[in-house]
Order: C-alpha cells, then sequence, then structure tokens
C-alpha cells in the first residue's frame, strides 16, 4: 500500500468508450487519482459517472485508451483476470447496498470470500470481519438478515463488505443516495475515518455538492476535467 | 467449491417452502415408479401367492374369474353354487381331498366364509386366541376382522341380514366368537369363518325352534298322526346354545343345499391329472387350476401398468419442466444478485457453481427421500399393500 502514497491509484489517458447498443459515448483524456486520496466524481444523470467506476475497475473495457488501476493496465487484461483483479484489488459500495437476504450479517460481509478462490476465508479473516462490524457499530447485529436493519445499519455492513478484503480502492456509487441527513453523515464519517485508518483511496459518486468539500479531488465528469479542492 | 454449496444451501434454507416444494415434487416424481411397481409386485404376489397354493376348484360351470375371485379372495361375485352332493362325490374318488366354500352372507360387512376343517391347516392358518370351530353357532374371526371389531373369544357376532327390508327373509344368526386366528396377511384376515351347518342356518336352511310336541294349545294349529303344525307363536331360536342345540335341523336332502365352490387337493400329481380329465366335458361343472386364471388376469394388470407407467412419465417430465421453470423465473428474480456477483468481481463459472450447488442439493435430497421410500416399501410396502388391497375389498 505504502508504494502507492503519492502515486497515481487511478490513471485514465486518453480513453473512449461506447457503449455497443446505445448512444452514450464517454471521453477521458486525462485522469489521475493520487494513492490515499478522498475524491469524488459529479456530473448531472447520464454524464457517465457510474461508467467512468466500471473503467476502473474493469467491468468495461475502453474502445481506446489507457486504463490503470493500482499499476495494473486493467484494459489489457482478460476477463477472467479482470475479475480476479477486481476482487482482490477493489472494494465496493452501491447506493443500493445490494446485500443478499439469504445470509446474515456476517455473511454477507464474508460475501466476496465465498465468490472467488484466490480468496480465502480463515480465522483471521474472519476475526478482522469481526473487528471491522465492531468499528462499524454492528457487533451485536452479525445474526440479523437485512430485512432485519435499518437503512442506515444496512449501509454500514455494505460499508463493511467493501473493506474486508482490505482493498487498496474503494469506489462507492452513490453511498449514502438511500440514507436521511444524520444516517448519511454517520455513514461518511465512518467511510472516511476506515479509508484514512487503512490509507485507502475513495472514488465516490456523489450528487451531494454539500460534500464536496470533505474530498481532496473532485472529478467533474461533465468538464471532462478534474480540479483541485 | 464448499463455498458454493454453503451459499447454495443458505440460499435454499432462507427459502425452505419453495425449496421443500420442489424437493417433494421431485421426490414424488423419482419416488413414484417405485411405490408403483412395489404395489403392482405386491398385488401380484398377493394374487399369485394365494392361487398357487389352491391346486384346483371345483364350481359351478361359468366365469372362471368370478368363481376364483369368490372362492379364494372372498369378493362376493354372486357365483351360482353347486351341491353338497359335489363335496361328497369328490371325497368318493378318493383322489382329492375336498374342502367346500360357502360365501354369500357377511357379517358387519366381513364375508362369512362356511367350510369345513380341513381349510385351517390347508390355508397354514393358526389360532392366535381361543380354539377352533366344535360345534354349530361357533364363529373364528380373522385377525383384521377382530381388530377392526373389536371382538375375541367369548363375544358374539350377528349376520347381516341379506336384505333389509325383507320382512319373510331370514333372521339374522348370533355367532359365538371361539377363536382368533393369527394374521396371515391375506383375505382370510378379513373372514368369518363358520362350519359349513352354520352358514347353511345363517341362510334359513336349517333352523331351531321350540319343542312343538311339547308346545301348548295356543302354539299348536293342527295335529295329525305324528305331524304337528304350529302357528307364529312358536319360538324360533337365533342363537345356537347347548340347550337349543339339538332342536337345530335341516329340513330336505342336505347334498342339495348350495355350496359355492369346493378346494380340491389331489393326493398326488397323477390325482390331479385324473380329476381334470373327468371334469373336462362336465356340463355343468369345471374343476379348474386358479393360479392358471390369475397368471391371465395378472397378464391385464401387467398391460395395465405399462399404461400406467407412460402416465407417470408423463408426470414426470410435467414436473421435470415446472422444476426447470421455478428455477429460471428465481434465476430471473435474482437477476440484480447475479449482477452484483459479477461487479464484486464472481467469475461465470463460479456463478453457474452456486447454481448448480442448489440444483444438486435438492436433487440430492429428492433422491434421497425417494430412495428412502423405496427402501421403506420394499420392507413394509407388500404388507401396506395387501392391507390396503384387504382393506379396499
Amino acid at each position: 500500500m505504502l508504494g502507492y502514497i503519492g502515486r497515481a491509484v487511478i490513471s485514465l489517458v486518453d480513453v473512449q468508450f461506447d457503449y455497443p447498443h446505445g448512444g452514450f459515448s464517454l471521453d477521458v483524456a486525462q485522469l489521475t487519482v493520487p494513492s490515499g486520496t478522498r475524491a469524488a466524481a459529479i456530473g448531472p444523470s447520464g454524464s457517465g459517472k457510474t461508467t467512468l467506476l466500471n473503467l476502473i475497475s474493469g467491468i468495461e473495457r475502453p474502445g481506446s485508451g489507457e486504463v490503470t488501476t493500482t499499476g495494473v493496465r486493467v484494459d489489457r487484461l482478460s476477463s477472467a483476470a479482470r475479475r480476479s483483479f477486481r476482487i482482490t484489488t477493489i472494494g465496493f459500495v452501491f447506493q443500493e447496498f445490494l446485500l443478499l437476504e439469504y445470509l446474515d450479517a456476517l455473511d454477507n460481509i464474508l460475501y466476496p470470500y465465498r465468490l472467488h478462490p484466490e480468496l480465502h476465508l480463515d480465522a483471521s479473516v474472519r476475526s478482522r470481519a469481526q473487528r471491522l462490524a465492531s468499528d462499524l457499530g454492528l457487533a451485536k447485529l452479525l445474526d440479523r438478515h437485512p430485512s432485519e436493519l435499518s437503512q442506515g445499519e444496512r449501509q454500514r455492513v455494505a460499508i463493511a463488505r467493501a473493506l474486508v478484503t482490505a482493498p487498496k480502492l474503494i469506489l462507492a456509487d452513490e453511498p449514502t443516495g438511500n440514507l436521511d441527513p444524520a444516517t448519511k453523515k454517520q455513514a461518511l464519517d465512518l467511510l472516511f475515518e476506515q479509508c484514512d485508518a487503512r490509507s485507502t483511496t475513495l472514488l465516490m459518486v456523489t450528487h451531494d455538492h454539500g460534500l464536496l468539500e470533505q474530498f481532496a479531488q473532485v472529478v467533474d465528469l461533465e468538464a471532462l476535467g478534474t480540479a483541485e479542492v | 467449491m464448499r463455498d458454493s454449496i454453503y451459499l447454495a444451501w443458505r440460499y435454499l434454507r432462507h427459502h425452505r417452502a419453495k425449496t421443500l416444494l420442489l424437493v417433494l415434487s421431485l421426490s414424488l416424481f423419482l419416488g413414484l415408479p417405485l411405490v408403483m411397481r412395489a404395489m403392482s409386485h405386491a398385488t401380484q404376489q398377493s394374487l399369485v401367492s394365494r392361487a398357487e397354493s389352491t391346486p384346483l376348484l371345483l364350481g359351478k360351470k361359468g366365469s372362471s374369474l368370478d368363481l376364483v375371485v369368490e372362492a379364494l379372495y372372498f369378493h362376493l361375485k354372486d357365483v351360482e353354487p353347486i351341491s353338497g352332493a359335489d363335496v361328497d362325490a369328490m371325497q368318493a374318488t378318493g383322489l382329492a381331498l375336498g374342502i367346500p366354500i360357502r360365501t354369500g352372507l357377511s357379517a358387519r360387512n366381513f364375508p362369512l366364509v362356511g367350510t369345513s376343517l380341513d381349510y385351517f391347516p390347508f390355508r397354514g392358518l393358526r389360532i392366535a386366541a381361543g380354539r377352533e370351530l366344535a360345534i354349530m353357532g361357533e364363529c373364528v374371526l380373522g385377525a383384521e376382522a377382530a381388530e377392526t371389531l373389536g371382538l375375541g373369544p367369548g363375544d358374539a357376532l350377528l349376520t347381516s341380514p341379506s336384505t333389509l327390508f325383507d320382512l319373510a327373509g331370514v333372521y339374522p344368526l348370533k355367532l359365538h366368537v371361539i377363536g382368533v386366528l393369527e394374521r396371515s396377511y391375506g383375505p382370510d384376515d378379513e373372514a368369518v369363518f363358520v362350519d359349513l351347518k352354520t352358514a347353511w342356518v345363517g341362510e334359513g336352511l336349517g333352523h331351531g325352534h321350540q319343542d312343538v310336541a311339547r308346545a301348548g294349545p295356543d302354539v299348536v294349529l293342527k295335529r295329525q298322526g305324528g305331524t304337528v303344525t304350529a302357528n307364529a307363536k312358536l319360538v324360533q331360536y337365533n342363537e345356537v346354545t347347548e340347550s337349543n342345540l339339538d332342536s337345530f335341523h335341516f329340513h330336505g336332502d342336505r347334498s342339495t343345499y348350495p355350496v359355492t365352490a369346493v378346494i380340491v387337493v389331489p393326493h398326488d400329481e397323477k390325482a390331479g391329472v385324473l380329476l381334470r380329465g373327468r371334469f373336462i366335458d362336465a356340463p355343468t361343472r369345471q374343476l379348474l387350476r386358479p393360479a392358471q386364471v390369475v397368471d391371465s388376469l395378472n397378464k391385464q394388470i401387467f398391460r395395465f401398468e405399462r399404461v400406467l407407467q407412460i402416465v407417470v412419465w408423463t408426470v414426470g417430465l410435467a414436473t421435470a419442466l415446472m422444476f426447470v421453470l421455478v428455477m429460471v423465473l428465481s434465476w430471473r428474480l435474482r437477476a440484480e444478485e447475479l449482477r452484483t456477483m459479477t461487479r464484486l468481481g464472481c467469475s461465470r463459472w463460479k456463478a453457474a457453481q452456486i447454481m448448480g450447488a442448489e440444483i444438486a442439493i435438492m436433487v440430492g435430497a429428492s433422491i434421497a427421500l425417494a430412495a428412502i421410500l423405496g427402501i421403506v416399501m420394499a420392507q413394509y410396502g407388500e404388507t401396506w399393500i395387501q392391507n390396503l388391497i384387504l382393506r379396499g375389498s
């Protein structure tokens, strides 16, 4: 992790992307997010914020250009390698939380470990998950299923799931969009606190411009450029 | 793989009602052919073993199947009777033992079977409680009849009137239960056995009444020589007791009294062949081999079973299609979950493995359930089905 401090964790150069069946396209001449940075991606709906996250994580491949994430040329990786890279290197937090109702909170946190053979679920991982849950105020809720949790608690479970693999990068797609103001602040504080504690880079898509002062970098998709705040 | 199985198990456990429904449907689909085979086997065994243990059967010429079904399985078919003379004639040949069977009456819905004492050792029937038949008016109950009626030695049982509204008909006869047979898992379990004379008394061919010679003038209509004509005041007995046993008598020639059939047990193979030869051209009698009759019946059952098999496979196909449909719809409903898996970095193979594990667990549980059903059917099915056949008869 230390090797990336001060270096670019995310780097896009002359990226051009088109959806095969849609009219949407995204062009990024240059985007760099240094390691350990808290960055926000803003822009109106349809400006390509989620697509940007998909390109950075390798869910989508650009038509041309270079996408380098944590020093890896993601655009050059095979589909299997990109999946493997994604689950071991990146943590995701979604607006809809996307927790699984049939798993309790602890199993939801450990879910990535059930999905890929490169992640091994052992006692140390379990203990890390417990610690993380405790840090996020979930210690007494681990046996509950998502429907038994409040919105804020669910989002905290989702944050724990994103952090449990100790990723180098967290990509958060409007993670507070479904939360009330008080819960939103609490969830963001926890997310920032955990990222800072682990020197994890955070790129968060948001519509809430009131939050921007908490980010070191703002990526404005509409302007197709970057601005330092 | 362990993780896939874990996730699949958690999913199935969470949706236990849906899982249970699918597993039960599949189990039925897989287990039904086993149950059917066991049923068919048990039915055939039940029919065959009884028929094979009965060497020959003598009866009135007509439907051989009806004769076998009535005389061996006591399913009342209104078979035309032969007579007591046929029993005597068979004994007189010196070639075989003739065991008379008289059916037609019932007692509280269980068939009343009049026979001789030879019937019990011939069928290998043993007394579980009480004793054998000894005098007129006694009965021995099959195990099922005794259990259902809650009767045992010392109790009494009335024969059922053949026609409820026949006021001039035969009065019910009160039978004394003196024994209960051991369970034999055959038609004998449901029978009420009496001796032949008791069966005839039950039919009204013999009766007992107050001694008319000692009856008062209010009972006697006319005395002419040794003949006394009594009126309706004469007391008729509906129960054979020690004190009135001697008053029971038969009018007419007993050799003309009806017998449904005679079980013929030849002394040896040659005797059997000789007897069959004698009845080949008999105009009003038939001497048949029950095993042959049942064999032809079994061929019909086998044909029916094949039709049933086609039906079962069609139902099975429909069940399998329904299962596939439920799974496809379930996966469609879980599209968001699959998308999340992909976004997190799960491979398509892993996702397929998780879904496959769900199917494997359900199919495995269904096979296990069907196998248990098969084992249970193999172990106890024959007995249950024989009981079912008996109760359904």
